[in-house]
């Protein structure tokens, strides 16, 4: 059987970043925080969302900042009282998870992602 | 009705094979690489101080190495599938034992002892042997290349994965899935079954030779003893960058997420390196890009002390550190390969890596006690970058050509 290694090298490559990205998607959703959960979390928020705005919509949620993350949209943040995650969507967070012993880019990059699909499939 | 000869099976044909070792080679590398998120969980949920875990993993690493020539035995003996699928099943057995048990003696075993021994014989090397004996020699060095730079890959996936996994279903769940996907290396080592060596003879061209001869031999060619020598090196830059450049960051202002994504720049670049590395091999003398690699890690070590620490220089530092990451791996087994033929080379392989494993034992432990000791790491540092230069230096007299006593009369 003739075969070109860089195209086998290229093809299994891409499908496996393809099956690792379908995996983590779902693992990632499953570690998304539920509406009514509260304490120490990452809450991410749309690139490019300043970090005034950021501040006073954490302000408005009623968590308290604990400081942010080498990428500005997402914080890491604190609030003891029930609801946090739902008060912080309401703010225009488009997910909070528990402070993941990985980079908080991961959780960053698939939320985005995971609010993205919720768009497009939206009725 | 005809039956079906094995090698004629759509699962035996080349691609098919490659495909399968490189999925062995991810997953190999991939668990293992995610264990150390689970230092803290482990440790709090037990109530043990981080040594306990530490000195499992250390085992572990120890266990790694020691194993190697032995399953690297085994493979030349009883072909690599069968190998590969026995180190599956004891990986996921002391992953599982990672889990269950609360007695840290029993962790040791498992995590250390169990989990080691199942690295080793279910490791990219006994998949590089395999394809050194299927793809014919122009495409050697190339899938060796690919080999590595899929270990590589699945270290990249599987970390973040881990760390996911802990999030979402805890650590104990976590572990019983990474154990779970150890077993996967049973299903993709199938198509290597064709690569049976049991009751093998000398391969064309070389000699009928022992098992013990031919390591004994080995280790009175100066060119394999230089090759041991030089590896020793990559494991102690490697092994003390891995474990002492996060906290050498954290002392220079460098956040830990940055920090951390500095070190998956190192993951990401090694799939290039490894990939590139290993066509490289295919084209032009081994031991020539080998030392350069060395060099090249020197000036780059040199280069990044010297310099103001910043996110910029750090990230120059992994990308450039993450290119020369494991492409000495390719070259290496490469050259194994060329000088002593393709029927002990997994044995053979086996050896110098044990010396790779030595040498990360002494990176980890000496950036630890030198830190101590004089309060900085700049010492150890030094040491690698003088370390690099005699690892260039002594690649350049191998003889990369068949050892005479290999070579049929």
């Amino acid at each position: 059987m003739e075969w070109s290694g860089h195209r086998l090298a290229i093809a299994l490559f891409v499908s496996v970043v393809l099956v690792w990205l379908a995996v983590m998607a779902v693992v990632m959703r499953a570690a998304a925080l539920p509406s009514d959960a509260s304490g120490t979390m990452l809450a991410v928020f749309e690139p490019g969302t300043t970090e005034d705005e950021i501040f006073s919509r954490l302000t408005r949620a009623e968590a308290q900042p604990v400081r942010p993350t080498a990428f500005g949209f997402i914080w890491i943040v604190n609030g003891a009282s029930p609801g946090l995650v739902a008060r912080l969507k309401e703010q225009g967070a488009i997910g909070a998870y528990r402070e993941l012993p990985i980079s908080p880019t991961i959780a960053g990059c698939f939320a985005l992602a995971d609010a993205k699909a919720a768009d497009m499939f939206a009725p | 009705m005809v039956p079906v000869s094995p090698a004629t099976r759509w699962y035996f044909t080349p691609a098919i094979i490659i495909v399968a070792g490189c999925l062995v080679a991810m997953v190999n590398f991939g668990v293992r690489s995610s264990f150390g998120l689970f230092t803290g969980p482990i440790s709090l949920e037990h109530g043990w101080p981080r040594e306990t875990f530490s000195f499992a993993m250390a085992l572990q690493n120890l266990l790694w190495g020691v194993a190697t020539p032995v399953a690297g035995a085994l493979a030349d003996r009883y072909g690599a599938a069968r190998v590969l699928m026995a180190g599956a099943v004891l990986y996921a057995l002391g992953t599982v034992i990672m889990a269950i048990t609360d007695a840290p003696f029993l962790f040791s075993i498992g995590g250390g002892i169990i989990v080691g021994i199942g690295i080793a014989m279910s490791s990219f090397g006994i998949v590089m042997a395999a394809f050194g004996r299927m793809v014919p020699p122009e495409k050697r060095s190339w899938a060796f290349g690919i080999a590595t730079a899929s270990g590589s890959m699945g270290q990249f996936g599987f970390a973040p994965l881990g760390g996911a996994l802990i999030a979402a279903y805890g650590w104990y769940n976590a572990l019983l899935f990474l154990a779970a996907s150890t077993l996967l290396i049973i299903a993709f080592a199938v198509p290597l079954l064709v690569q049976n060596t049991s009751g093998s003879k000398a391969v064309a061209g070389e000699a009928d030779i022992t098992l013990r001869a031919a390591i004994t031999q080995a280790f009175g060619h100066r060119s394999y003893v230089l090759l041991v020598s030089g590896f020793f090196v990559c494991g102690f830059q490697l092994a003390f960058i891995t474990v002492h450049l996060p906290p050498y960051l954290a002392e220079h202002g460098i956040s830990k997420e940055l920090a951390g994504l500095a070190m998956g720049a190192i993951g990401l670049f090694n799939v290039a390196g490894s990939y590139a590395s290993g066509i490289i091999g295919g084209k032009y003398q081994k031991r020539l890009p080998l030392s350069l690699i060395y060099i090249l890690r020197s000036i780059a070590i040199v280069a990044f002390i010297l310099m103001p620490i910043t996110a910029a220089s750090t990230f120059a530092f992994t990308a450039t550190m993450g290119v020369l990451w494991l492409s000495t791996v390719p070259l290496t087994m490469g050259l194994v390969t060329v000088m002593f033929g393709t029927r002990y080379m997994a044995t053979l392989y086996g050896f110098v890596f044990l010396s790779h494993q030595v040498g990360s034992f002494f990176g980890v432990w000496l950036g630890g006690r030198l830190y101590d000791q004089f309060g900085s790491y700049d010492p150890v540092w030094w040491m690698g970058a003088a370390l690099g230069v005699f690892a260039a230096i002594v690649h350049l007299p191998i003889r990369e050509k068949p050892a005479p006593q290999f070579a049929a009369a």
